[in-house]
């Protein structure tokens, strides 16, 4: 019996490092994935091989070649070299509008559960008010008001963004409070401040960490959403949704909306994968085994 | 036939299985023998009509809505596509100035009948121009000069002008000015007395049906899907070989594509050049060319406020100078445009595209640099160029505006892109707020004095040019003079008064390009904004 | 109960006041003037005409008394005419609608009937092949761009392979059956015109599997998060020992619970359908809200906009509050609060 049962014992951990890398593949996948946008973003005007904004009317729409290897769009400029550029701007608003909005719904949710009363009732009202406007109304109206660009479209996300924060932290909180830990501190005669951002926010940064990667996916979705609407960035600064938008009509140019569509995909799928993976690894029941 | 025929089968092949396997939501369309009947009487088109808001003719202001009108209605005169000096009889067999000069007087074409079996009178006429005057909407605009409509005898009309050096018979030719089944209209509430403003009731009707004596009859029309048209049986010509007409809306320019390849629609209007030239050498479609009237520009203000390099003349010159219109026309449009000297069109009484090389701007990069060296601007200067994320015959205005770009680039000039949607440009534009545009021209009739007396009045406000008193005579007595060698020389000195002041560079008149599916057979399109004759295309 | 639920009714009804507000305030700093835009060249370099236009519109009047008129006109039902369309933004309205509610439920459906028992899959086979599929589909509909989704869709399926229908609601030779609820599906079946229907639900295979991409993925993840909650809840334990069949433990027991948090998210999601097909729309010329919102936002036409932000708004707000009710419902302590 002995004889049967060793191999198997032997066998335990190299089983359970084999499930770990298949339930954790996708999330190491995904995090090489957003390194590489990480690097092409920092040395794009290294490797890239053309100017992305130089306009060469004679040579559009070329399919991929060995000179482009992405082919060129209907300026003649080099596609390969826009969709590594393309990442800067992606990124860029995808950190600030998540990151910003993180911050900043965080602490009114934190304030809000731990001041509770008006002052909850009064900011919970106030997320409510901003869920219930059509983003596409909203962020129209204003980029009719303060000019289509890259910083005026962050704005407008921000303004819908940082709501879910905002409740999220408000929950994670109200849960946190209540526990003795905080009464102990309360007791010791520390203050507001301090138990809140010392011992009730440190604890309960697990759930928001998993939705800040999400949601940096999301966010760069949704930007380049808006940029496909034509509401993201002034030409001719190189934009993946709005690489798409110039390309959607160019069926048989397929190469100029194929590419940049794939780098908005890979990134994106990037930030959940690693999110997915990080809420997996920090949830308790999917641990356990 | 061959070929079709087999990709048919697999096509067929293909959706069989998909059905089974997608359930409910893979039953894909087999088309049933009663549809496929269908398919066969009736012309298919596709079109991108977002932009209909009306089909009374009275009301016409936008840019799809006037092929359906022109296709419903006659007017008095008309013209033939491709010739757009010399007027053709329509309604109106004849017409002359009387012998006082105050009125022109048309003499009406016996026999025609509307498609409810009136017939058409010099009531009618009256009645559907007064209506347009009196409804106060932006054809009457037009015919301002208008002063009434007298009927001298059931087959003859007077139309009386208040100023009767104003050209008239070339502006009666647009679509807004159809002659109308009186009868009918007043029964659904049309009036042409002078309180029609308020008191016509019409045009709810008119926006689903048609009162008129052309080859079809409007039958429908749902908002951003489709219109419909049926054959007039009272139609006094030879009768169209299609029963109807289905004009589905379809805005993305790819989806028309895809739908004319595949036999879904006939004539697809929206493609961009780089689908046209895709469909080169494909058996099964044709590509018809309408040169239109319709042409993209620049304008650039003279504002020394706003951007003082650009009030100076020779720095706008030097614009004139340095962009490249050959690289324009010959990729972002394929070729298949022409260039004026100004602000006529190509193909109008003095305006050719041969003018357009000896006077007009032509790229000169040395050149371009001296003037801005004599503006006292040698290292070039940066203006704001203000565009909506438009496109016109497939050229986006971003990128031309980035082409633009790179052209001035190349003698110093920096031009920061500004796209801003619609309603702000037209609006900041009209305000004489922005220092450089570019935007969209379409004629609502064809007639020389309607552009030349927009550039000499309400657009020389918006670019901040003062026009000399001689430049305003000269369009008076080019709009008045009714030889038309005569007036082919005004207009030729308008046009060199234009390129001096150098506000507006007219960048692409284009030559539309309309993919028609072999099985259709006689399609005639026409240009001046009302874009095909369909009542003689016939099924081969 | 009856103070909390009148508590609840008074804020709905500032919060959608402070909602049409703050849009009427954002929408009238901008630059653009929709007589301006609207009239033709010559007539709107025509003051006469602009200040007719102006006043017909009631664009001349002050700021407040326009919005004043706006709540008066909400008030009897009346959402007054659409500057771009010139007729009144309820019937607009009324004709987009049913596209989209017609698009959003088919695809919402499809993710449910799709996402649930792959999420239940997921879950009970846990760490299985079919956990990894399940988990890297739907990370895959979660991340793609929709706008992109749908072009590459377009041109696979009905330009390359030729296996589906092009854009729009129905082939352009399609006689439309008589509107009832403008929802082409059931128009047809009132008719009994079968090969109509045939056509349009052909039509909605590709936009409708586009949009719901996203949501699918959405409901995978929740289905098995929730499916694992609950399957290692004390119940599921104490049904095992009783030597319940496992399937019954799975769809009887752990089911009802874990399904839950998946009918609040799932109300959340199609109410994001409902508004977010825009691009959807765009690229399969789909004569739908989210298109005619944009629309309206791009022509700055205010009486459009205002009705649009208001159904949003009471949408949002009627979604809601129905879950908090269920939430009310299933722990009266939230109440109390």
């Amino acid at each position: 019996m002995t004889a049967v049962a060793l191999p198997q014992e032997v066998a335990a951990p190299a089983s359970s490092r084999r499930r770990w890398l298949r339930r954790y593949a996708l999330a190491v996948a995904g995090g090489v994935v957003i390194l590489f946008w990480f690097a092409v973003a920092l040395l794009a005007p290294v490797i890239s091989p053309f100017n992305p904004e130089f306009v060469d009317i004679a040579s559009r729409l070329q399919p991929p070649s060995y000179a482009h290897w992405l082919g060129t769009d209907a300026l003649g400029r080099d596609v390969l070299s826009r969709v590594l550029y393309g990442s800067r701007i992606s990124l860029i608003a995808g950190f600030s509008v998540v990151v910003i909005s993180a911050v900043f719904g965080t602490v009114l949710g934190a304030i809000a559960a731990y001041a509770r009363g008006r002052v909850e009732d009064l900011l919970m009202r106030l997320t409510d008010l901003v869920l219930c406007f059509p983003p596409i109304i909203l962020a129209m109206a204003i980029a009719a008001a303060l000019g289509i660009g890259t910083t005026n479209t962050i704005i407008a996300m921000l303004i819908v963004w940082w709501p879910k924060y905002a409740r999220l932290a408000r929950s994670l909180v109200l849960v946190q409070r209540s526990q003795e830990y905080v009464e102990a501190a309360h007791v010791l005669g520390f203050g507001h401040a301090h138990i809140l951002f010392r011992h009730v926010v440190p604890n309960a940064i697990g759930p928001l960490i998993v939705m800040v990667t999400l949601d940096l996916g999301n966010a760069i979705l949704v930007f380049a959403g808006l940029s496909f609407l034509g509401l993201g960035v002034v030409p001719p600064t190189p934009e993946w949704g709005a690489m798409v938008a110039e390309g959607r009509e160019l069926v048989q140019q397929w190469w100029v909306a194929t590419f940049p569509g794939i780098a908005i995909l890979s990134v994106v799928m990037g930030f959940n994968f690693v999110g997915d993976g990080i809420r997996d690894w920090l949830d308790p029941h999917a641990r356990r085994r | 036939m061959t070929t079709k025929y087999r990709q048919l089968n697999r096509r067929q092949f293909i959706q069989a299985l998909s059905a089974s396997a997608l359930g409910v939501t893979g039953l894909a369309a087999f088309p049933g023998f009663a549809q496929a009947q269908g398919r066969k009487n009736a012309l298919l088109i596709g079109l991108d009509i977002g932009d209909s808001i009306t089909f009374d003719p009275a009301r016409l202001a936008q840019y799809s809505s006037p092929m359906t009108v022109h296709n419903a209605y006659d007017t008095l005169v008309t013209m033939n596509p491709g010739d757009y000096i010399n007027l053709k009889p329509n309604l109106a067999t004849s017409w002359a100035y009387r012998p006082d000069g105050k009125a022109i007087r048309f003499t009406l074409l016996k026999g025609a009948k509307f498609a409810s079996g009136n017939p058409v009178t010099a009531e009618d006429v009256k009645w559907s121009l007064e209506r347009v005057i009196n409804l106060k909407d932006q054809p009457a605009q037009y015919i301002a000069h208008v002063d009434k409509v007298e009927i001298v005898s059931p087959d003859t009309v007077d139309i009386v002008m208040k100023d009767p050096t104003q050209p008239l018979l070339t502006i009666l030719a647009a679509p807004s000015f159809s002659i109308m089944d009186s009868k009918l209209l007043m029964a659904q509430g049309g009036t042409a007395a002078l309180d029609a403003k308020e008191a016509d009731k019409a045009t709810t009707w008119l926006n689903g049906n048609s009162g008129g004596s052309a080859a079809w009859n409007f039958t429908a029309w749902e908002r951003n899907q489709q219109i419909q048209l049926a054959r007039n049986p009272n139609f006094r010509g030879e009768k169209p070989g299609f029963e109807r007409i289905v004009i589905r809306h379809m805005s993305e320019s790819a989806a028309q594509l895809l739908a004319l390849k595949r036999g879904d629609i006939d004539i697809a209007f929206n493609l961009i050049p780089e689908q046209i030239a895709t469909l080169k050498g494909d058996p099964q479609i044709d590509i018809i060319g309408t040169p239109s009237l319709d042409f993209i520009y620049m304008a650039v203000a003279a504002n020394a406020e706003a951007n003082p390099a650009l009030a100076k003349k020779q720095n706008r010159h030097a614009i004139g100078c340095a962009i490249d219109y050959d690289g324009i026309i010959n990729s972002l449009i394929g070729g298949s445009a022409v260039r004026p000297v100004s602000f006529l069109p190509v193909g109008v009484n003095g305006s050719t595209a041969e003018l357009t090389k000896q006077i007009g701007f032509q790229q000169d990069l040395a050149k371009a640099k001296k003037l801005l060296a004599e503006a006292g601007n040698p290292d070039g200067f940066a203006f704001d160029l203000t565009y909506s994320n438009n496109a016109i015959a497939g050229v986006s205005y971003q990128n031309l505006a980035q082409k633009l770009q790179g052209d001035l680039a190349r003698v110093g000039i920096k031009v920061n892109l500004n796209p801003i949607d619609q309603v702000n440009l037209r609006t900041l534009f009209t305000q004489g707020k922005l220092q450089a545009v570019l935007t969209f021209w379409n004629p609502p009739a064809v007639e020389n004095q309607l552009w030349a007396s927009a550039t000499v009045n309400r657009v020389a406000k918006r670019v901040h040019w003062v026009p000399p008193e001689a430049m305003m005579k000269i369009v008076n007595d080019a709009s008045a003079e009714r030889d038309l060698a005569k007036a082919a020389v005004l207009w030729r000195k308008y046009q060199e008064g234009m390129v001096d002041a150098a506000n507006l560079f007219v960048l692409i008149q284009p030559t539309y390009q309309i993919a028609v599916r072999k099985s259709v057979a006689g399609f005639k399109p026409t240009a001046a904004g009302w874009m095909a004759e369909l009542g003689v295309t016939k099924p081969v | 109960m009856l103070r909390y639920l009148t508590n609840r009714v008074v804020t709905a009804f500032v919060m959608v006041l402070l909602a049409t507000l703050v849009i009427f305030l954002i929408a009238n700093t901008a630059p653009g003037d929709p007589a301006l835009a609207q009239l033709g060249d010559l007539a709107a370099s025509n003051p006469e005409y602009v200040k007719a236009f102006r006043a017909k519109w009631g664009l001349d009047l002050p700021l407040w008394e326009r919005y004043w008129i706006f709540l008066k006109g909400v008030a009897h039902g009346d959402f007054g005419i659409s500057i771009m369309s010139q007729r009144p933004v309820l019937d607009d309205i009324r004709d987009f609608a049913p596209a989209t509610i017609e698009l959003a439920t088919i695809a919402f459906l499809l993710s449910i009937l799709i996402g649930i028992p792959l999420g239940i899959l997921a879950a009970v086979k846990r760490d299985s092949w079919i956990d990894h599929v399940a988990r890297f589909v739907s990370l895959i509909g979660v991340s793609a761009p929709t706008f992109w989704l749908a072009f590459i869709m377009l041109a696979v399926f009905y330009g390359w392979l030729e296996i589906a229908p092009g854009p729009g609601r129905v082939d352009p030779i399609a006689l439309l059956p008589p509107k009832v609820t403008g929802m082409l599906l059931i128009d047809c079946i009132l008719a009994g015109d079968w090969e109509t229907l045939r056509d349009a639900a052909a039509h909605l295979v590709l936009p409708a599997t586009v949009l719901a991409a996203a949501t699918l993925g959405l409901i995978t993840r929740t289905t098995r998060a929730s499916m694992l909650e609950s399957l290692s809840q004390d119940y599921v334990r104490v049904a095992r020992a009783k030597g319940l069949p496992e399937w019954r433990i799975v769809l009887g027991h752990a089911l009802r619970n874990a399904l839950i948090p998946v009918v609040t998210l799932g109300g959340l999601a199609y109410a994001n359908l409902l508004t977010g097909a825009v691009m959807t729309e765009t690229v399969f010329s789909w004569p739908g809200l989210g298109r005619y919102t944009f629309r309206s936002a791009v022509a700055v036409d205010f009486p459009a906009i205002m009705a649009i932000t208001f159904i949003v708004a009471v949408v949002y707000i009627a979604i809601n509050f129905l879950v908090d009710m269920s939430y009310a419902f299933l722990d009266p302590r939230a109440v109390k609060r």
